[in-house]
This record gives C-alpha cells, sequence and structure tokens, in this order.
C-alpha cells in the first residue's frame, strides 16, 4: 500500500505546434522528468510562468493528455499501462478546466448530475440528492436550472467545482480556476476553493493565486520550461526563495497584486 | 371548365402521391440522419481506410445526379444480383444513403464546432469516448444541425420528382397522368407545384418550431435557411 493518493515518477511529455512560417513545427518540451506525491488531504499549488507547462502536467495527472515517458500513479493502480480502462481512474479524479467546459445543453443541475447517473450508476433519486449537495457546496442553489450560457462566470465555474466534487473522487485537479474569469468574480471562486481546503479535500491546484495559496496551501511548487525548479511551504516562497528564477518571479507576482 | 379539378380518382392519385412522396422523404431523411451519424463519427475517429471509404462514399452520392444512382438501383441493381425488389423499397434506400452523403458533412461539422473542449470534459468526469458522444457531443451537435435537416428536407421532397421516371407513383407522377387524360398542363402544374409548396412551407415551419424548442438556451446559433 502506498502513502499517497497520486504520485507522478519522471514524467515526460513533449507536443508539436505549428510556426509561423508554413511547415514549421516547433516541438515543445512541456514536461520534463517531473515527480510529484500528493498524499491524502494535501494540498499543493504549481505557480510558474505562463507556457511552462504546468497545465500539460495536471493534464498528464488526469491522462487527457498521455504521458511520453514515466509513471502516474493514482493510489496503487499505475494509470501509465498499455491498455488500463483509463475512464475508470478518472472517474475517481475530479478536474476543474480554466475555461470551465460545462455542458453546454445541460442545466447546472444536468452537469453535476450526468456522471453520477452514468459513470457512478446511481438511481434517480440518489444522484438528484448527491448532485443537490454538491451544488450547495458551492453555494449555488438558486440557479440549478439555468443553462451554462445564462450563468456568470463565477457561478460557472463552481458549477464546473460541483460536477467535479460530486463523485466524491480520491482527489481534484484545479486548472487555473479563475484565470478565465474577471477580476471581480474570482473572489466567489476562491471562497469555495477554500471551503474545500477546510473540508480536507485533497487538492492539485495549479494557480497564480498567492494570498489563497499563502493561506491554504502545505506546499507551493514553482514550476518553469518544463521543470520543478523549487518545492517550498508558502512562507518560504513569501520570504526568500532559494532559487534566482522563483525569486524573480515572486517578485514580479507579488508586485502585480499588492499594486 | 375545369371539371377534372373535381373528378375524386384525379385527388386520389395526388393523395397517393403525396403520401409517397412524404414517406420517402421522411425516411430518407431519417435512415440519413443514422447513416450520416455513423459516418460522421467514423471520419472523426476511424483509421485512414475508413476514412478514405467513407471520402468516395460521400463523394459518389454527392458527386453523382439522384437521378442516376435512382437508375442503378432500380434497373441495374436487382438483375446484378437475380432478385426482384419493389421499386418503392429501393427509392426508399436510395434517398436514405444519399441524404447521409449530405448529412455526413453537417453532423461532421456540428461534432467539430463543440468536439475539443466538451470531449475532454466528458473524459473527466469519467464517462468513455462513447458515453460522451452518446450524452454530450450527438445531442449538442443535432440541435446545431436542425436548419441543416430543414434544407435537406426541402430538397430530398423536390427530389422525389425523379421517382416518376422508374414508375413510382409520387406526386409528380400522378400530374402527369392528369394531364395525359386531360389535356390541361399549366393549371395541373400549377396545382401540383402548389401542393408542393405548401408541404414544405408548413413542415419548415415545424422544423423552425422544433429548432426554437430544443436550441440551447443563451446560445444563439446562425441559422443556414
Amino acid at each position: 500500500m502506498t502513502d499517497y493518493v497520486m504520485e507522478a515518477k519522471h514524467v515526460y511529455k513533449t507536443y508539436r505546434i505549428k510556426g509561423e512560417k508554413k511547415g514549421d513545427v516547433k516541438i515543445v518540451e512541456a514536461v520534463k522528468d517531473v515527480s510529484l506525491q500528493i498524499r491524502k488531504g494535501d494540498i499543493k499549488l504549481i505557480f510558474g510562468p505562463s507556457g511552462s507547462g504546468k497545465s500539460t502536467f495536471l493534464r498528464c495527472m488526469d491522462m487527457l493528455d498521455i504521458p511520453d515517458k514515466g509513471e502516474i500513479y493514482l493510489g496503487d493502480e499505475c494509470l501509465t499501462v498499455k491498455g488500463l480502462d483509463l475512464n475508470k481512474a478518472r472517474a475517481r479524479i475530479g478536474f476543474v478546466f480554466q475555461h470551465i467546459y460545462l455542458f453546454r445543453h445541460l442545466t447546472a443541475l444536468g452537469n453535476v448530475e450526468l456522471a453520477l447517473r452514468q459513470v457512478l450508476k446511481l438511481p434517480k433519486e440518489e444522484a438528484r440528492k448527491r448532485a443537490m449537495a454538491a451544488l450547495e457546496e458551492v453555494k449555488i442553489t438558486d440557479c440549478i436550472n439555468k443553462y451554462p450560457a445564462q450563468l456568470s462566470g463565477g457561478q460557472a465555474q463552481r458549477v464546473g467545482i460541483a460536477r467535479a466534487i460530486a463523485r466524491q473522487p480520491d482527489i481534484i485537479l484545479l486548472d487555473e480556476p479563475t484565470s478565465a474569469l474577471d477580476p471581480e468574480l474570482t473572489g466567489e471562486v476562491i471562497d469555495t476553493l477554500r471551503d474545500l481546503a477546510h473540508e480536507g479535500t485533497t487538492m492539485l491546484i495549479v494557480s497564480h493565486e498567492m494570498p489563497f495559496a499563502r493561506e491554504v496551501a502545505e506546499e507551493m511548487i514553482f514550476y518553469d520550461e518544463g521543470h520543478i525548479i523549487e518545492t517550498g511551504s508558502p512562507m518560504g516562497f513569501f520570504n526568500a526563495p532559494n532559487t534566482d528564477r522563483a525569486k524573480q518571479f515572486m517578485d514580479r507576482i507579488i508586485n502585480r497584486t499588492t499594486r | 371548365m375545369s371539371d377534372w379539378l373535381t373528378n375524386p380518382l384525379y385527388w386520389n392519385w395526388i393523395l397517393q402521391g403525396l403520401s409517397v412522396t412524404v414517406e420517402i422523404t421522411l425516411f430518407g431523411v431519417l435512415l440519413g440522419l443514422i447513416l450520416g451519424t455513423l459516418l460522421a463519427v467514423g471520419d472523426i475517429y476511424g483509421r485512414k481506410a475508413l476514412r478514405a471509404a467513407i471520402a468516395v462514399y460521400v463523394e459518389f452520392f454527392r458527386g453523382s445526379p439522384l437521378f442516376v444512382q435512382v437508375f442503378i438501383a432500380v434497373y441495374a441493381i436487382p438483375p446484378l444480383l437475380n432478385i426482384q425488389i419493389d421499386h418503392l423499397l429501393l427509392a426508399f434506400f436510395v434517398f436514405g444513403l444519399n441524404s447521409a452523403g449530405y448529412q455526413k458533412g453537417y453532423i461532421k461539422g456540428a461534432m467539430q464546432t463543440i468536439l475539443d473542449d466538451q470531449m475532454q470534459a466528458g473524459l473527466s468526469v469519467g464517462m468513455s469516448k462513447w458515453q460522451t458522444l452518446r450524452y454530450i457531443i450527438l445531442p449538442q451537435a443535432y440541435r446545431i444541425v436542425i436548419p441543416s435537416w430543414t434544407n435537406e428536407f426541402c430538397s430530398l421532397t423536390k427530389s422525389t420528382a425523379v421517382l416518376a421516371t422508374v414508375g413510382i407513383k409520387d406526386l409528380v407522377s400522378a400530374g402527369i397522368s392528369i394531364k395525359g387524360i386531360e389535356y390541361v398542363i399549366l393549371p395541373v402544374w400549377l396545382l401540383i407545384g402548389g401542393i408542393y409548396l405548401v408541404w414544405i412551407t408548413g413542415f419548415s415551419k415545424i422544423m423552425d418550431r422544433i429548432y426554437e424548442k430544443y436550441k440551447i438556451p443563451g446560445i444563439e446559433l446562425d441559422m443556414q435557411s
């Protein structure tokens, strides 16, 4: 038995993007030898410059991007083994997208309910009850019958979080959950995440919400150019990062948020 | 004038012709929808060989006249297989296969506008690719495609006129029969044309209602018709 809810071992992922000129192909090494362990109840926060590969790494954790090399473990189960039923594994992981990605033809309630019915195969009443509980958790009971396009960004993202937690997954992965929102709407999403944190939800979050990180994260991970550059406590990062790159980045971010 | 207009025999032909036209059209659109969906999914997820076969299929049905397709089905295929098949039954299938060639394009196009993010969201909650297609992608794609179906329905309805050439008693063939007996040309064709017009207009209105009823709230899609 492993102590870890999730673990990444020496994960690599490269992808190709088209360059400016026709036929130009640029190879991006988004994840280069990244290892990470998460215990039950851990809250870890990955931050770093945009385009550094943080999101790709997080998507690898959910096998939405398949790593080129290395292993991803969910408990004792290795997800990178060929032929594994990834759907079963993903059913135990919650994922919150930067651009939210709600099911557009379903109401808020429908969005949360669907996987409870189709994946967990719960009976109708049971699924309804659990979906409602998840929506209550994110404080969105007043617009459960609205469609995604009728919700504000903050409401939509909270429904996205409800959809991720309704299955009571082992861990929730959040990919910049507030960065696509208008600044005045990030607060309500942060409040929701803070509630989850206080309930002991295991979370791996890609985010630049520094005050939030300082408040709830046990560990911060500075990620740049496909690597983990530095890992430490929030206090360590806010007071004196070890690496120059992390120091520069923290300076920029703190200046920006306190300005 | 126009005693023929009150002749119950003629009206009998006209109504029977109309029912054949309507049945073939509706069946054609429905078969085209089922087959078109399979072709669209195959074209998106299939291997190279399957995609090539689908491309040939689509080009054949879109690139050759429906007239030719109907003639091949009715006059060439039964002798080749040494069997006798009812012409009407063959016509049903030709219209369905033909419509699938068009509908594959509509459905695939609609799927592609939503596929990227909605598939990821579906997988992320633990659904399989097929569950996501069934519960997320196709329900949205079909809503987007409704205006294209209306066009497809109009086009197929009018195309049933070719069936008169292989002896199927459609609406046009009723007109030909009446004209042959009564020697009135313009009034007969105005009547037949008018019946098409009323049926197509009425049905299009119903489709518009369906589109309005099922469209995803808050998202305005461009009507193509």
